[in-house]
């Protein structure tokens, strides 16, 4: 008798859920993306150039050619290649682990490399460095494949011309000479943020010997505006470095903490105060003001949309607020000092004020890095008021080489005063504010510039030399973490094309050693007292120098210094509206300010906001849309001022009105096969005057539905199930297991089932929590995943036909506090919840039971096993699964190229764009991209399906290695929590928990216990061993709109509590009907 | 109507069928017997660039197996040796013998040697060496009696059946962990085979993984 599920219809009212507009407007796309998994046509070529039947008879021509059958029936030859000279220290088949970091803005992040044979595969955080406890983000996920990028430089280049390295150290040579003649007066460097001791070091050689040469920095979205206000309040060499583990309430003013501006120890801290592992005591307050969603903004309590233009104001008006409660003079004379004219509603900024002064000295606010300068001393003066500094702010003495920014390198060479210009970092032709004119303007003006790339860009056209730059990862280095401890840059294996280093390049200008050497120098600073041998293999082998943390510094803010930054915006913009909108040049959570547009796994990774791959696009609110007639996919064109540029149109819930968000780093015009036609370039309508955003801006409609944006997110829809569980921290204390009981799983039907339970007899039981409470939505998993699993990337067109092949996803889903579908402001204010969806390893999976050639089996330890020789691509598994997390290879991803633009004219695009050309393609993966994938994981080819394994290879490894170290004892028993999924282990928030569910001991153990841990259609009675922790949020009772955040599965409960009017829920709708056949 | 087929058309279509089965028949068999690895691999024996003899160098001069396939305990793949391994003797020990041509090039210019494999499984299945040999499985049981080949033959099929075969019935190849090395080995006279393995595994805690996941990640 089969069991019929009646799911109540959606109730009309009351909280909702929604994956995309496209849903609530029920249009009949979405409908019919609803019925089918993969929509029209998915398994056909749809092209017009190739037919069925062309296709027909290529293939069958070709296979006469090929002489299938009776060629040879000889067994083909393979051969073992052992070495010449052994190496020391590789085992074939084994990893060696080596420590090194990533050179980031605000600090290098320690990385631990797992290598192969002397090739580095997968990059993880280093667990022993203090305050880390491992984790890492997603570009140092993605980094490795930058490694084995095949378009990067191969070779020095003279005048455009391919040329030696030789010939450059010669011609360093004359450059050092010449320049000792001059001291220096003719010479500039560009350089980007790093916290390097051995790049101060050599750049302070390079002073002595050219006291007159110039250093400057260039970052887009770097803290030149952070660091003139730190220099005008505390004085030279201090560092402000947040400690959210101190702090009760946050306030973010356009902050992203969590997501571009972060430090990986900010994010542990922050995620440590909103874990809940019995009581709420310690649960921290978020209040995130914001034009756009962010990662941060959607882990925020309190959300207040405000455009970016007006968020000075909202500081003024908070400053203000703070002041009156606190009754700080410095505080009160300094806001005294701006004018604005836009006001907000004032129960908001007072309670949120309020908060915030209850907490005084555990609380902060942080405002983005990108803002003027006046206002971020403006912020600080607050948080002076707010007694923050030592407290929820280190102040911190880090010294700091100075340099000017691009804008004063524009004006020296302007003047006349460069003669030659050394680029070592970062792609001014690119980035440099659009005024400027870099390109016709500044760059062609300098005599002579040499370029340091990883590869060839858009300001290689015309330099002297262009010089390979080496990967961190090949490369001898060393950095300080954003709080100040001693990390090395190990190679990890030689310059794949023998590039050079930022600091190669550097020393040899300075003629100091390079590479080991100089690192070693520097390392005598901090090898402390004791054998130097010693602590330099220490070093090497923990990743680290304990106690190397920049001191406090005893700097107090000097609000009277203030004037020094002041002048430059004492007159706040007005507010705005349809005739003068603002434009926000953001970054991008994938490819940052345009550094990673060709790393394929970043661009085919969906947004996290958004879930927009391969693509950017202006964001615009949805009232903001219709008052405008926009929707989207049209193409508008926006004017800033005397620029213009189309782009395509974004509908973004939770956006401000009257604002446009635009992502810098697309619309690259020289970048790799990957970066190559992918979105729009911001970066020309931004100028000196507008480095963060714009105001004054109108848009025209040019071409409604022009440019199709491929978006993951309306694959699945939540149709009103309760899959994230959310409640406030008042829900939980009530009832700490109220997410158990909601909804369908309110009355669990027992479990008759035809199939036998599969026999659980082995010693470990593998499971896995997810902490929704903790996770940020950063999807540095995902990346993870696909670096530890050999996952290949699909290409645009197929992620828009829902192929894409990611082992985990994670579900980003607005909620509306008032559901009623007919209200038309629906849309504006939600908030967001993120859920990371991987195969749950059901104990009672519905996918095993339907495999025709049984390719999927349960193994005794739980785990859903995946047999990928047997698979034959019935495809009836995937069919099967509730959750949708199995993968299917459509075409060869890994073998055939998946980048092949042709114009193929389809409707919604425009010129040459990405299809995949399947068996038509050329064959063959590139070989320096065969070198990224991990040995220990099948290279999976056409017609087989794949899914999360829990990271079986990993497991197998472990139980490998404990069999080997118990040999003929028979301790086979695993050391509690000794593996780790790459999920788990990249998660900078440590929301991810795997491990054995039967060892007492283990994390996972506890945290299954915990009270507001709940499984996914748990009425289905899949058993699995997934399970989620729920989500909550802390509300501050006195602000407006309270009562409304974090009700979310309110009228999903199964007690009879429910706060949220029960009229528009029939009463019985919630119990399942009885069944019959 | 007067008679439409001939005679010899009655027993058309059995004779038909008939011969239709035997020729199935002799497919299906020819297909059993040749087609499987047992007869295709079995016996495999490549010419290799230079003919190496493991019975001289073990059995006659009492190398272990470790001397060169030097990671086998470590390792999930048992290595090759390096061309530096073979030129420790060979540097000395018959220098001029033209058989020997080959590694001496190797030494010289740098390039690595091309061994011919013998023994290989597809890549979707993973086999870790050191597990086996460290928890009493000797490299006779897969690789024969290497010690007395003198040019390397397959002597096993390698197929999953007959992994699985052992990995169900692991008493039948387990012995000392001392004695994993000495591919000479029986059990002496007092106890048999099944005897000496099934004490071994209770002791041992012998238990080789059966599900997929175990060999196929």
């Amino acid at each position: 008798m089969k069991r019929i599920f009646h799911h109540p219809p959606e109730p009309a009212t009351g909280r909702r859920y929604w994956r995309g507009l496209e849903e609530l407007a029920e249009t009949p796309e979405f409908k019919s993306w609803l019925e089918r998994e993969f929509p029209e046509g998915a398994a056909e070529l749809q092209t017009d150039g190739v037919s069925r039947r062309n296709f027909m008879r290529l293939m069958g021509g070709s296979l006469a050619l090929a002489g299938v059958g009776l060629t040879s029936c000889r067994r083909p030859e393979t051969y073992i290649v052992p070495y010449t000279k052994s190496v020391e220290w590789l085992i074939p088949g084994k990893a060696v682990l080596y420590t090194t970091s990533m050179p980031r803005r605000l600090g290098g992040m320690p990385i631990i490399a797992t290598t192969f044979e002397g090739r580095p595969t997968k990059l993880e955080g280093n667990p022993l460095v203090p305050g880390y406890n491992g984790g890492t983000d997603l570009f140092a996920q993605a980094s490795i494949l930058n490694l084995y990028d095949p378009d990067r430089a191969h070779f020095f280049q003279e005048n455009g011309t391919a040329s030696v390295a030789e010939k450059f150290e010669a011609y360093l040579k004359q450059v050092r000479s010449e320049l000792q003649q001059s001291s220096g007066a003719s010479l500039a460097l560009l350089l980007d943020e790093q916290w390097s001791p051995t790049r101060d070091r050599i750049l302070k050689k390079l002073q002595e010997d050219f006291p007159q040469a110039r250093f400057y920095y260039d970052e887009p979205l770097g803290n030149d505006e952070v660091n003139a206000a730190v220099e005008a309040l505390f004085g030279p060499d201090v560092v402000l470095r947040t400690n959210l583990a101190n702090a009760d309430v946050i306030v973010s003013l356009d902050a992203d903490f969590l997501g571009l501006e972060q430090t990986l120890d900010n994010i542990k801290a922050f995620s440590a105060r909103r874990r809940v592992q019995g009581s709420k005591e310690t649960f921290n307050r978020l209040y995130s003001i914001e034009n756009r969603f962010t990662i941060t903004g959607g882990m925020a309590d309190h959300r207040l949309r405000c455009p970016v233009s007006q968020i000075p104001s909202f500081a003024v008006a908070l400053a203000n607020k703070v002041a009156a409660a606190t009754g700080d003079q410095g505080l009160t004379s300094l806001v005294g000092q701006f004018k604005t004219t836009v006001s907000f509603d004032d129960k908001w900024v007072t309670e949120c004020a309020n908060d915030l002064v209850a907490r005084k000295g555990k609380s902060v606010v942080l405002l983005g890095n990108r803002y003027p300068a006046a206002v971020q001393a403006l912020a600080h003066a607050i948080n002076g008021a707010l007694d923050a500094f030592g407290s929820t702010i280190q102040v911190l003495s880090a010294p700091k080489i100075k340099g000017g920014t691009i804008q004063d390198l524009a004006k020296d060479v302007k003047g006349g005063t460069v003669k030659r210009l050394f680029i070592l970092a970062g792609n001014p032709a690119y980035t440099a504010p659009a005024d400027l004119q870099w390109s016709e303007q500044i760059q062609k003006q300098v005599p002579e510039v040499v370029q340091l790339g990883y590869s060839e860009n858009e300001t290689s056209v015309g330099v002297r030399w262009f010089v390979p730059e080496a990967h961190f990862i090949e490369a001898w280095g060393d950095q300080r973490d954003p709080n100040g401890t001693y990390l090395p840059v190990q190679p990890m294996i030689q310059a794949l094309f023998g590039g050079w280093s930022q600091l190669d390049l550097l020393a040899k200008l300075a003629a100091v050693p390079s590479g080991l050497e100089a690192v070693r120098e520097t390392f005598k600073v901090f090898a402390g007292s004791g054998d130097f041998e010693e602590a330099w293999t220490g070093f090497l082998r923990h990743g680290y120098v304990a106690d190397t943390a920049y001191q406090a510094s005893s700097a107090k803010p000097n609000l009277g210094n203030i004037s020094a930054v002041l002048p430059s915006a004492a007159t706040l913009p007005g507010p705005v509206s349809a005739s003068a909108m603002e434009i926000v040049f953001a970054g991008d959570y994938k490819v940052e300010d345009g550094r990673y547009t060709n790393n394929a796994w970043l661009q085919e990774m969906p947004d996290p906001i958004t879930k927009l791959t391969w693509d950017n696009a202006v964001h615009v609110s949805p009232v903001t849309a219709k008052a405008l007639g926009l929707a989207e996919r049209d193409l508008i064109e926006i004017s800033v001022n005397d620029r213009k540029l189309t782009a395509a149109v974004l509908i973004a819930p939770g956006h401000a009105e009257y604002s446009l968000t635009f992502a810098l780093g697309y619309g690259r015009e020289r970048v790799g096969r990957v970066g190559e036609g992918t979105g729009f370039n911001a970066y020309k309508l931004r100028t000196t005057k507008a480095l963060y955003f714009a105001t004054g801006v109108t848009i025209k409609l040019v071409q409604s539905d022009a440019h199709k944006l491929i978006r993951t997110q309306i694959h699945h829809s939540m149709e009103g199930r309760a899959l994230v569980r959310e409640g406030s921290v008042e829900d939980y204390e009530k009832n700490p297991a109220f997410a158990k009981k909601m909804w369908m799983d309110a009355e669990i039907p027992p479990n008759i089932s035809l199939y036998s339970h599969p026999p659980l007899s082995a010693p470990n039981q593998w499971g896995m929590v997810v902490d929704l409470n903790t996770c940020i939505g950063c999807s540095a998993c995902v990346v993870a995943c696909q670096a530890e699993n050999n996952i290949p990337i699909v290409g645009k067109d197929q992620v828009e036909r829902g192929r894409e092949m990611h082992w985990m996803r994670i579900d980003r889903y607005f909620s509306s506090a008032d559901g009623d579908m007919s209200n038309p402001h629906l849309e504006e204010d939600p908030e967001m919840v993120v859920e990371p969806m991987m195969c749950q390893q059901c104990e009672n999976a519905p996918c095993e039971t339907v495999c025709p050639v049984n390719a999927t089996v349960h193994s005794e330890e739980g785990l859903n096993v995946m047999v990928y020789n047997r698979c034959v691509g019935t495809r009836y598994c995937s069919n099967n699964c509730p959750f949708k997390v199995r993968r299917f290879n459509f075409f060869n991803y890994n073998d055939r190229s998946v980048l092949d633009k042709i114009e193929h004219g389809l409707p919604g695009f425009q010129g040459k764009q990405q299809l995949i050309l399947g068996p038509l393609a050329s064959w063959g993966m590139d070989e320096i991209s065969k070198l990224q994938k991990n040995p220990n994981v099948t290279v999976r080819s056409r017609g087989v399906m794949e899914k999360c394994t829990y990271c079986v290879q990993r497991i197998e490894t472990a139980k490998i290695s404990q069999k080997i170290k118990a040999g003929v004892t028979g301790d086979l028993s695993l050391p509690t929590d000794s593996i780790r999924s790459a999920c788990q282990e990249a998660c900078p928030a440590e929301a991810i928990v795997f491990g054995d569910t039967k060892d007492p001991n283990s994390q996972v153990f506890k945290q299954r216990q915990l009270a507001q841990g709940y499984h996914l259609l748990e009425y289905l009675n899949i058993q699995t061993r997934t399970s989620y922790l729920a989500r909550l949020r802390n509300p501050n009772p006195k602000m407006p709109g309270a009562a409304k955040i974090g009700r979310i599965n309110a009228e999903h409960d199964g007690n009879e509590e429910s706060q949220e009017p029960a009229a528009a829920v029939s009463p019985t709708s919630n119990q399942p009907k009885e069944g019959n056949a | 109507m007067a008679n439409f087929f001939p005679r010899w058309t009655n027993y058309l279509a059995i004779k038909i069928v008939f011969c239709l089965l035997v020729i199935g028949g002799v497919a299906s068999a020819a297909y059993w017997w040749y087609l499987t690895p047992e007869y295709m691999r079995q016996g495999y024996q490549p010419v290799q660039p230079v003919p190496f003899p493991h019975d001289i160098h073990v059995t006659q001069l009492g190398l272990d197996c470790r001397y060169c396939h030097s990671y086998v305990q470590v390792s999930s793949a048992s290595n090759v040796p390096t061309t530096q391994t073979c030129m420790n003797c060979h540097q000395q020990v018959q220098k001029d013998n033209p058989k020997l041509w080959a590694v001496k090039q190797s030494w010289e210019t740098g390039q690595p040697m091309h061994w011919v494999r013998v023994h290989q499984i597809p890549d979707f299945a993973y086999f870790n060496h050191a597990v086996h040999v460290n928890r009493g499985i000797s490299c006779v049981s897969c690789h024969g009696d290497v010690n007395h080949m003198d040019v390397v033959y397959q002597h096993e099929p390698l197929t999953m059946g007959w992994c699985l075969n052992c990995h169900r019935h692991p008493e039948e190849n387990l012995r000392p962990i001392n004695q994993v090395f000495n591919l000479d080995w029986k059990p002496s006279s007092g106890e048999s085979q099944q005897q000496i393995g099934t004490e071994l595994q209770k002791q041992w805690n012998i238990n080789p993984p059966q599900n997929c996941a175990g060999c196929h990640r």
